[in-house]
């Protein structure tokens, strides 16, 4: 294996099972660094954009981060990127856990996934021993069951899963793929891609868990950055005791927390549901942290009825709950720890339910479709649990819910009660109550989402400075700051939340004391404006026209009805244009020339 | 003339209370808010709210859901009927 900044690569030829070794020094890494940056440039040089993202021309590439592995505080994430299924656009989701950090460790950077196998297979890496082999025995299996028979046949416990579960198998278009049994890669069905080429999953195990790079300066700044982490009340304090559900009072009290599918923006019951009532009830049993981390946000829990899992996280328990009209804690749980097993991303999953509630109550659903299932009125605990199973085995109506809201409220002639961007479904944060987010939600590279630029932190947390969320003024420079940022992070194979405390002068200390590059933080965020360009040439290229940089009319058209932002809209088209501008594309929101040759594109 | 003041997050769990009212003759403002509830909880919350007589950043006053950074800050004025919710500095995703 060579330096860190020599990323090796596998390339998995699944249809004819080769597996080949390759290496990519120079210029490419420094351009791109890894992790998302660097397979979404793999994946722009290798596939047609148009292809079909569920057809064995699609390619799905596994990439660890150009510091996974390192000492660097959080650094053990990976990132699956491929054509997506649920979108058409580049879809590149990321995950933390310890399985990014093992097969970093393997001497593997990335794999490439090519082509399709003709029967379910899995890749096991054990050292230098890499082999394609028979998973008919495990296929069917869920999340857990899996990575524990596929631990039980590599034969050492400490080997690390990353698979799909039954949803993945069947191509429910927003399947996620999970590793360490909880952690997902969980947006934009990168497990359904997976399933598609009939690959379960990859299990690692390093002959050694070292890797070469510059250690002793990357310690030196590690050092400092884990103190501040672990003095930050955020980082320190609020996310290790409440996890990421911290945010349920605050957004509601704001009055941006989506009820029934976006029609109200505060929750009467948001205490029975919040980060708090999972401590209080007794639900919570400890926190618990991924590869590398001081902050330990995840919840490892136990239900009153002895089932035991990790979360809900925020996003999970509004999309179950409040989103949904559901009060009950239990059932929220209960409905995460399913997506878990089965494989399915519970964003979309939460929300595909709320969007046929809505559509039921309207009367665009016949209670003959339900198949006597449970009625699909919000409110209903028992739905969101036989819902999520009927998607993750397409059964009934589940086989169209499998599709996501926008397919499904579109095959009832009511598109317009999905609330998607380009076809994915919106987060916790209704975009009429905070102007930059709802910008930045229309211009994601991967649809409806909100870690490609966290614009939440400023306008409602004061992180890392307060702006007022319904000002307009500034908020397009915001959003493309926060974008190409968290490109870079996404990049290097760290967690969004190290930037709670930590800023673009930081994770340039990190990149150049960890693998010896001279960039001043301007450069470095210009590697994230170029990796943000790459995406959007790429989803240009597969059709998704500008046209689609739009949110649905509710949020143009209908103010929200109650709270603390009672008759606000989403203002995101007086700002589009500048936003655009800013960017160096053209006021059609197409790429110029001149920017492309600007980023070396 | 009542004033409602919700604690959430590590304040609800700390001092195992969901919130305290207030009877106030005339508005008061954030600041003189911030010394009645330092009376009932040991100086508790000038502690977590603030930062050499500043609002700590990051975190949250609210007055009816309006967060007091936009209004006038500590000086804020608090009136009959007004909910006010308070936040140690927070974040997630």
């Amino acid at each position: 294996m060579g330096f860190i900044s020599e990323i090796d690569l596998l390339r998995v030829d699944l249809t004819n099972r080769k597996i080949k070794k390759e290496t990519i020094t120079g210029d490419k890494v420094r351009k791109y660094l890894g992790g998302r940056g660097l397979a979404s440039k793999i994946l722009y040089d290798e596939i047609d954009p148009k292809v079909d993202p569920l057809s064995p021309d699609n390619k799905l590439i596994f990439a660890t981060g150009l510091l996974t592995g390192t000492a660097a505080s959080t650094g053990g994430r990976y990132m699956v990127v491929t054509k997506g299924p649920l979108t058409g656009t580049i879809a590149s989701s990321n995950s933390g856990g310890f399985f990014g950090a093992e097969l970093k460790f393997s001497g593997n950077d990335l794999i490439i996934f090519e082509g399709k196998a003709d029967k379910p297979v899995y890749l096991s890496i054990d050292g230098d021993q890499i082999k394609i082999k028979d998973a008919n025995n495990i296929w069917g299996k869920n999340v857990n069951q899996s990575t524990d028979l596929l631990k039980e046949e590599f034969g050492n416990s400490n080997a690390k899963v990353s698979c799909i579960g039954p949803a993945g198998e069947n191509k429910v278009l927003f399947a996620s793929i999970m590793n360490d049994k909880n952690r997902a890669a969980g947006r934009t069905g990168v497990g359904a891609v997976m399933g598609s080429k009939n690959l379960k999953a990859v299990i690692v195990k390093a002959d050694q868990k070292t890797i070469d790079y510059n250690k002793d300066k990357l310690m030196e700044v590690v050092k400092k950055h884990t103190k501040r982490i672990k003095e930050n009340g955020v980082t320190g304090e609020g996310l290790p005791a409440l996890g990421t559900k911290v945010l349920d009072n605050i957004i509601n009290s704001n009055g941006l927390y989506p009820t029934r599918n976006f029609q109200e923006a505060t929750f009467k019951y948001t205490s029975e549901v919040s980060g708090e009532a999972l401590v209080e009830k007794g639900y919570l049993t400890n926190n618990t942290g991924c590869y590398g981390c001081p902050i330990r946000c995840g919840r490892e829990v136990e239900l009153p009825n002895g089932r035991k899992g990790e979360g809900p996280e925020y996003e999970t328990g509004w999309a179950f709950g409040a989103d949904c009209g559901v009060d009950d804690l239990h059932a929220v749980t209960e409905a995460n720890f399913l997506c878990n097993e089965l494989g399915l991303d519970t964003i979309t999953a939460g929300t595909t339910i709320a969007c046929a509630m809505e559509l039921y109550e309207k009367g665009y659903i016949d209670k003959d479709e339900l198949d006597n299932g449970p009625e699909l009125k919000f409110g209903s605990s028992e739905s969101i649990i036989y819902y999520t199973k009927k998607m993750a085995y397409r059964e009934g109506i589940g086989d169209e819910l499998a599709m996501g809201s926008y397919r499904f409220a579109e095959s009832k002639g009511h598109p317009e009660f999905s609330m998607t961007v380009k076809k994915q479904e919106l987060p916790a944060y209704d975009p009429r109550g905070v102007q930059g987010h709802g910008l930045q939600y229309v211009t994601s590279n991967r649809g409806g989402c909100h870690v490609r630029g966290y614009m939440i932190s400023p306008e409602i947390l004061g992180v890392p400075e307060k702006l007022e969320p319904q000002e307009l003024k500034g908020k397009p420079e915001w959003v493309k700051t926060f974008q190409d940022l968290t490109a870079i992070i996404d990049s290097i194979g760290m967690c969004l939340f190290t930037s709670f405390e930590l800023g673009l002068e930081d994770y340039n200390d990190l990149v150049n004391s960890g693998v010896g590059f001279d960039f001043s933080p301007e450069q470095l965020l210009k590697v994230g404006e170029r990796i943000y360009n790459l995406e959007r040439k790429f989803n240009l290229e597969a059709g998704i026209t500008p046209k689609e940089d739009s949110l649905p009319a509710r949020f143009t058209e209908k103010p929200i009805p109650n709270g603390p932002q009672k008759g606000n809209l989403s203002k995101y088209k007086e700002i589009l244009k500048e936003y655009y501008e800013l960017r160096g594309w053209g006021q059609d929101g197409y790429i110029t020339k001149q920017k492309l040759n600007d980023l070396g594109l | 003339m009542v004033v409602k003041v919700k604690f959430h997050s590590l304040f609800k769990l700390n001092l195992k209370s969901a919130g305290i009212n207030y009877y106030i003759d005339q508005p008061i403002s954030i600041e003189e808010l911030i010394k009645k509830l330092d009376n009932d909880f040991e100086g508790y919350f000038s502690e977590k709210l603030l930062d050499t007589g500043q609002i700590k950043p990051g975190s949250i006053i609210l007055i009816n859901g309006k967060n007091v950074l936009h209004i006038d800050k500590l000086d804020t004025l608090i009136e009959d009927g007004d909910n006010v919710t308070l936040f140690p500095p927070s974040a997630g995703g």
